[in-house]
């Protein structure tokens, strides 16, 4: 089993002691990467969930210890040099954010081995306050939380209280910490460790706005806080009646002092405030310079603003090309790094503010403007290589290599302006491999502005046989006239395309080195229109050619429609559906069609070409199919509320072989992928090679791969490739250890229901499908109750 | 710096082949990303940055190391959890390094470990431990963790060109003036060979440790030799070459599969090209005739750049697809941009391989379509634009039809169609029309608007276009004929003479015509079509124009008529047949829904679509039947 795809921008990096490693979250592990080749070295595993802040213990380069805090309820501590697990404590809450205090401001003291048997660590928790019901109207859900790390207990009370957790943040000293909190900051004053005040004093700042980040200078008392307009707001001398110790009263002087305050609103515990506004979208990165100088800021527009502190003179790093997320110190000063919203981790040389290295991982989704209500192709996959093609956000195409968990390519579809926040008015709707992934076809639509300037683009692409550097080949503007495309579909051998738009028509299209050298003129290749088809002017919703590329079979609305494409001649028209059929997928080689519905009444249809009829059919929310390319077995991603189950079919028999179930699956996508890749790579015996793999990309595009004809073997077999990466020995077998243990499914309820009453649940209606052929409901169910339950115990083992 | 052939090159592909580390004799390790095709990292002066802080001045260039072998490290030990797989180099002043590529930093260094330079690098597959061999004719066992050096023995007096360690890690081959084979746990020599006049460059084990092949400086093959103790010391087998060999590699499968047995042997010469040999025993081998992997001649030709030809200077079996073929990882181009590519050798067919240009003297060709304008002269993208169907070759559809004799069928069957949408009969039955050879499939309301339109410019269709029959039909005149209901003769006929002669005429000829298109069940036309011919047949008969009809109606009845007698004959056994199918399901509503199907079946009397529907019915299911 193959992981990969993880978000590397989920939480904010840190860097090792040395700050020759960068530690990254990566989902529910700890992945460390070499800040001088961008490599991954190693990576901390052992949290159930995802890890939400990583904290290296700072002072002596050659100790590497980290607490790790997850929202799992654990917080662990790792030496992750070894890499091995020292500690955990569980305090049973979700954990969305983490500060020590005590560890920080403390560089110069090298190893605190003695100092920490005497005093406690203390960590600042923001959890989620789990039993506060969902259901009163303002529920205070956010807490923060003080934790006695050395002895493993919560301390105290909340802090505070909001409506959802918050990120802590921390001045590099570890005198303060605070959160926002809409228009409030709330800032803390850590008590000393010899303290007995077990409270932190509280004071809290105002602002018109909503905040989204905040930041401390690292030795004076300033904070500043970026709001949503794109202001910064800066605080200097905050706190200084609060956290004075109570002997010096400076109540007096700052009650004299009253007009000076230039900004600071109301009752505010804060000198004097000012406000710098560059950045026209919300601040989501605000941090001080290790020596205070000068105070970094970004956000959507993807550049980095420097300002000098004591005169707001700005520098940039412009062109990041996509939205900040996190900017991260490390401790030697010439070294930071920026997290981007595109899954990227550039490192800064900072004087000089130059990327000198970039870990970019798979490209996260991305939400389509609600102006756009069509369709879109998720994800393309090249079988024979194990890549998927993904859509970014900057109109590109990006090949990403799943056995390496590396991008290999990126494509730009279309021209952009290299500004990340402008509104979308270009969508990359539709991408589509071919066969052996030497030939891409794009589709992108330019969005109406007020109703008029619509283009539909269709565009073919060839590329070189490694690499997949693709070059544009040719491009149709219009090719259905006004109508938008609702899917593409490449001849398995052949340099042919088909497809079908929402305009009635469907349109193949074959590479004039298909035609025959009549056309002298065309000398170099170029795709041209070579058949056009209709059928009572319905919606073409989909199209899929055979395995052999001898029938082409296109979805007319709610029939489907068999089509000789070498003649363009209709061969047959089988079905009649509800609901529009959304995607069609020949069962591989075999003589079956598989077709899926979505809407209001969803249908899992799978059609004999030899009967041309149906041959068994669920009622399921379909999201993604797939089909074996030599087999015929497919595999349905079916969606269950926000979770689902991927059903591994052979295509003669509605009993489905195996069955896994998944989490996030909407959006999420499937694909069978050939072993070839895998062997080489792992010099397994050709024996043992499993007959394909199967891919499942959940909608953050967190991907597994795993060979779902043999359940049992596949962790002996499968182990990550990259012996770089040493291969970890996780305590929770196959497939429980990523996405945790199967629900459980109630025999009882399923058997009490009566087969005849319709039903909402989904489980209940898999068995209330149309298909004449099934068996008797009641042999079906405890058939497909057996099945489970041998299923469940085999991988509980 | 790239001369034109590839000897002075340090090459090694990582173990899991993702990366791909190349020196070019001038200190610098350059580290590629074969899944990308770029530049990882650059190694320059890793022994000096090592010594000192990140923050000090780098006092030594990088040309002062002269690297002269080059191993990439794998332990396969899953125990280990870190520093499985690093690069480990030699130099010429005879220190041996090893270095972290992924950390970026040096993992550890002997110094002076060979006096007079380091030559060869080797380890077993599974050991912690690794050789190396030098010019002082030394062995050193180095712990591949610490770097300490755990082990040391003399094995030869002269200077050791090469050397490897066999797979499983019990014996290690030296090759000085002559080739020596040594237990490792003794190091006691088991066998002698004669060895190579000249210095070994390049010699390996076999994955199964029964040979060893070899090539030295200037010898135009490569010599493979067998460890079986004997006291033969002359080579078993010689593989020639055109050129000497600079690399080898082989892979042995010896599953006990049928047909999956056999030795794989892959090398490159000084010039860059990739020889393949196969043979399922090493006699085979012998006589194996080698598969050349080379770049193609054209890009040599060129006379853009002069550097450095394009070669192919590193590859690695990857695994082996199937019998006689295997699938080979290879580095080519140049060295300062290599290209990387997987392919399928088959035993017996050469290769060429084109090479790109791409970064060379050449500016890179941009990948993005950064104007559209030069990327159309650049690749010359063909731009179509909404008028891009005209010279579509099948601008329109047509339906699918095997022979020609099937052609009425079609016809009919349109027709059909037609009538019944615009009768608006919703019996929908039309359902599929499955003809004999079961290999043409009609649908008889596949009709989409523009077929209809080429099937009447082609003439299939009538032109006359049946919305005249109803308007005759409807017109004044003829009121009192009413085509749906069954009248009785006496009614009929009453009409028909109520009529006069022109318009019986014209009324007959739209009779005929409906019956022949079928737009109205035969059982009711016919009555009234016999009943003109009866009481106006002088009318008719006097008017030539009539003739034609009445010839082509009588052709249709004797046609039709023929068809009657098997009919009948399935229409008994078809009766049989659902009444042992009601017997069985005593379904009462199936049995109306049938017994009405067959009076259509009959009534349709000569329709020999209406025969395969009905047929169709009976074979299929019976839910499926409900749908009626």
């Amino acid at each position: 089993m193959i992981r990969g795809g993880k978000s590397y921008v989920s939480a904010p990096p840190a860097f090792s002691a040395d700050a020759k490693r960068l530690l990254v979250c990566t989902g529910t592990a700890v992945s460390i990467f070499s800040t001088s080749t961008g490599l991954q070295i190693s990576s901390l595993e052992g949290h159930n969930g995802l890890v939400t802040s990583v904290i290296v213990v700072p002072g002596n380069k050659a100790l590497s210890f980290c607490w790790t805090a997850s929202v799992d309820g654990t917080i662990r501590y790792w030496d992750f040099a070894v890499p091995e697990l020292m500690k955990t404590i569980d305090i049973k809450m979700p954990i969305f954010s983490m500060v020590i205090p005590s560890i920080m401001g403390q560089p110069g003291k090298g190893t605190r081995e003695d100092d920490s048997n005497a005093a406690h660590v203390f960590a600042y928790l923001s959890v989620e306050n789990t039993q506060v019901q969902q259901n009163t109207p303002k529920p205070l859900r956010g807490w923060i939380r003080k934790c006695n790390l050395t002895e493993s207990r919560l301390a105290g009370g909340a802090l505070s209280e909001t409506r959802k957790p918050e990120a802590i943040t921390i001045s590099p000293s570890g005198k303060f910490f605070g959160i926002r909190n809409k228009r409030k900051l709330h800032i803390w004053r850590v008590p000393a460790i010899d303290s007995k005040l077990m409270i932190a004093k509280k004071i809290t700042l105002h602002h018109t706005r909503n905040f989204n980040i905040l930041a401390f200078h690292p030795t004076q008392a300033i904070v500043a806080a970026g709001d949503t307009s794109g202001r910064i707001l800066i605080w200097t001398g905050f706190g200084k009646r609060t956290f004075s110790d109570g002997d010096k009263l400076m109540k007096g002087r700052s009650m004299n002092n009253e007009e000076e305050r230039d900004g600071v609103r109301g009752d505010d515990d804060a000198d004097a405030s000012s406000t710098w506004h560059w950045h026209a979208a919300g601040i989501s990165v605000l941090s001080f310079s290790s020596d205070g100088a000068y105070l970094y800021s970004g956000g959507m527009e993807g550049v980095l603003v420097v300002w000098q502190l004591d005169t707001g003179k700005k520098k940039f790093l412009p062109r990041i090309g996509s939205p900040l997320l996190y900017l991260t110190d490390s401790p030697d000063p010439s070294l930071s790094s920026i997290s981007c919203a595109d899954n990227q981790i550039h490192i800064l040389k900072m004087p000089s503010m130059e990327i000198v290295k970039s870990i970019s991982g798979i490209k996260l989704p991305y939400s389509c403007p609600e102006i756009y209500d069509g369709i879109c192709s998720k994800f393309a996959f090249d079988h024979t290589d194990g890549l998927v093609a993904l859509r970014t956000v900057n109109y590109r195409i990006q090949f990403y290599s799943l056995f390496d968990d590396r991008e290999m390519s990126e494509v730009q579809i279309c021209e952009r302006n290299h500004q990340p926040g402008d509104e979308v008015r270009v969508i990359v709707t539709l991408v589509s491999l071919s066969e052996d992934g030497s030939m891409m076809s794009t589709v992108e639509v330019k969005l109406p502005e007020e109703g008029l300037g619509s283009l539909v683009c269709l565009k073919f692409w060839a590329s070189g046989p490694q690499n997949k550097n693709f070059s544009l080949s040719t491009v149709v503007y219009e090719p259905h006239r006004d109508a938008r495309i609702s899917s593409l579909a490449f001849h398995p051998t052949r340099q042919m395309v088909a497809s079908s738009s929402y305009g009635g028509d469907f349109k193949i299209w074959v590479c004039s080195d298909e035609i025959q050298q009549k056309h002298e003129a065309l000398q170099h290749s170029g795709w041209m229109c070579h058949a056009i088809g209709s059928y009572k002017n319905k919606p073409m919703t989909a199209a899929a050619f055979s395995g052999d590329g001898s029938v082409l079979a296109v979805a007319a609305e709610n029939v489907i429609t068999l089509w000789d494409p070498d003649n363009n001649a209709l061969v047959a028209v089988i079905g009649e559906m509800q609901m529009p059929i959304a995607t069609l997928s020949f069962a591989g080689k075999s003589e079956y069609l598989v077709s899926v519905t979505k809407g209001s009444k969803p249908q899992l249809s799978v059609w004999s070409m030899s009967e041309l009829s149906e041959s068994w059919s669920y009622k399921l929310h379909v999201e993604a199919v797939t089909c074996a390319v030599d087999s015929s077995s497919f595999a349905v991603l079916s969606l269950l509320g926000k979770d689902g189950v991927i059903l591994l079919f052979n295509a003669t028999d509605p009993v489905p072989l195996a069955m896994w179930s998944v989490r996030k699956a909407q959006e999420g996508g499937l694909a069978f992928l050939n072993s070839d890749q895998l062997s080489n790579q792992q010099n397994i015996l050709d024996r043992n090679r499993p007959q394909a793999l199967l891919v499942y990309i959940n909608g953050d595009h967190e991907y597994v791969i795993f060979d779902p004809y043999n359940i049992e073997a596949k962790e002996l077999s499968l182990t990550r490739p990259g012996s770089r990466v040493a291969p970890d020995e996780t305590g929770q077998f196959g497939y429980s250890s990523i996405y945790g243990e199967l629900p459980k499914f109630d025999i009882k309820r399923d058997q009490t229901v009566a087969p005849s009453a319709p039903s909402q649940r989904p489980w209940e209606t898999i068995f209330s499908g149309s298909s004449h052929e099934l068996p008797p409901l009641t042999k079906l169910c405890s058939d497909f109750m057996e099945s489970l339950l041998e299923r469940r115990t085999a991988m509980v083992e | 710096m790239a001369s034109s052939n590839i000897r002075d090159l340090l090459t090694a592909f990582s173990p899991s082949l993702d990366l791909f580390a190349i020196s070019s004799g001038d200190g610098r390790i350059k580290i590629w990303d074969t899944v990308k095709g770029q530049v990882q990292t650059e190694f320059t002066d890793i022994v000096a940055s090592e010594d000192t802080s990140i923050y000090a001045k780098r006092e030594r260039g990088h040309l002062s190391v002269d690297y002269t072998c080059m191993k990439w490290f794998s332990s396969e030990r899953k125990k280990r959890k870190r520093g499985s797989s690093f690069l480990v180099l030699g130099t010429g002043g005879g220190d041996v390094l090893a270095l972290d590529v992924a950390a970026g930093h040096l993992k550890w260094r002997v110094n002076d470990c060979h006096a007079g330079g380091v030559s060869s690098i080797s380890f077993a597959r599974n050991a912690s431990c690794l050789y190396t061999a030098g010019a002082d004719g030394m062995i050193c066992q180095i712990d591949s963790l610490t770097g300490n050096l755990s082990g040391k023995f003399k094995a030869s007096t002269k200077a050791i060109s090469s050397m490897s360690v066999s797979s499983n890690g019990n014996i290690l081959a030296t090759a000085a003036a002559q080739m020596k084979i040594f237990n490792l746990s003794d190091h006691k020599k088991i066998q002698k060979f004669s060895g190579h006049p000249g210095a070994v460059r390049c010699m390996i084990f076999t994955e199964d440790g029964k040979y060893i092949l070899s090539s030295a400086v200037g010898e135009r093959y490569i010599a493979v030799w067998s460890i079986d103790g004997g006291k033969k010391q002359s080579a078993s087998v010689v593989l020639k070459m055109e050129h000497p060999a600079v690399f080898v590699d082989s892979r042995c499968i010896d599953s006990g599969e049928v047909g999956d047995v056999g030795l794989y042997v892959l090398a490159i010469s000084e010039v860059g090209m990739c020889y393949f040999w196969f043979g399922q025993n090493i006699e085979e081998l012998r006589s194996a005739k080698p598969t050349k992997i080379s770049l193609s001649s054209e890009d040599i030709l060129s006379t853009t750049y002069k550097g450095a030809l394009p070669t192919i200077f590193a590859a690695v079996i990857q695994g082996i697809a199937k019998a006689a073929s295997g699938q080979v990882f290879l580095a080519y181009g140049s060295p300062v941009k290599p290209s990387f590519q997987k392919i399928l050798v088959h035993s017996g067919t050469d290769i060429k391989l084109s090479s790109s240009h791409d970064g060379v003297l050449l500016p890179m060709s941009q990948s993005l379509v950064k104007s559209k304008k030069g990327q159309n002269v650049q690749n010359r993208v063909i731009a179509l634009d909404r008028a891009n169907a005209e010279e579509a070759l099948h601008p329109m559809p047509k339906i699918f039809d095997s022979h020609e004799k099937k052609k009425r069928h079609d016809k009919l069957s349109f027709d059909q169609d037609e009538e019944m949408a615009d009768l608006d009969d919703s019996r929908g039955h039309a359902g599929l029309v499955k003809s004999k050879d079961d290999m043409v499939e009609l649908e008889a309301d596949t009709a989409a608007i523009c077929m209809e339109d080429r099937l009447r410019a082609l003439g299939i269709l009538s032109k006359v276009d049946d919305r005249t029959f109803h308007s005759t039909l409807n017109s004044a005149t003829f009121k009192s004929i009413d085509l749906q209901t069954n009248m009785p003769h006496k009614k009929m006929r009453e009409a028909v003479l109520s009529l006069e002669p022109s318009d019986a005429c014209k009324l007959l000829g739209v009779l005929v015509a409906m019956w022949q298109t079928r737009s109205s069940s035969g059982n009711n036309v016919l009555p009234w079509i016999y009943s003109i011919l009866v009481n106006h047949s002088h009318d008719i008969m006097s008017q030539k124009s009539e003739t034609q009809m009445l010839s082509s109606l009588l052709k249709v009845t004797k046609s039709r008529g023929a068809a009657i007698q098997p009919l009948l004959q399935l229409s008994g056994r078809l009766q049989l047949v659902m009444a042992q199918i009601d017997k069985a399901t005593h379904a009462k509503t199936q049995i109306s829904s049938h017994k009405h199907e067959l009076d259509e079946s009959e009534d349709d009397d000569e329709d020999v679509n209406e025969i395969h529907f009905g047929e169709e019915n009976d074979d299929s299911d019976i839910s499926s039947d409900d749908d009626q």
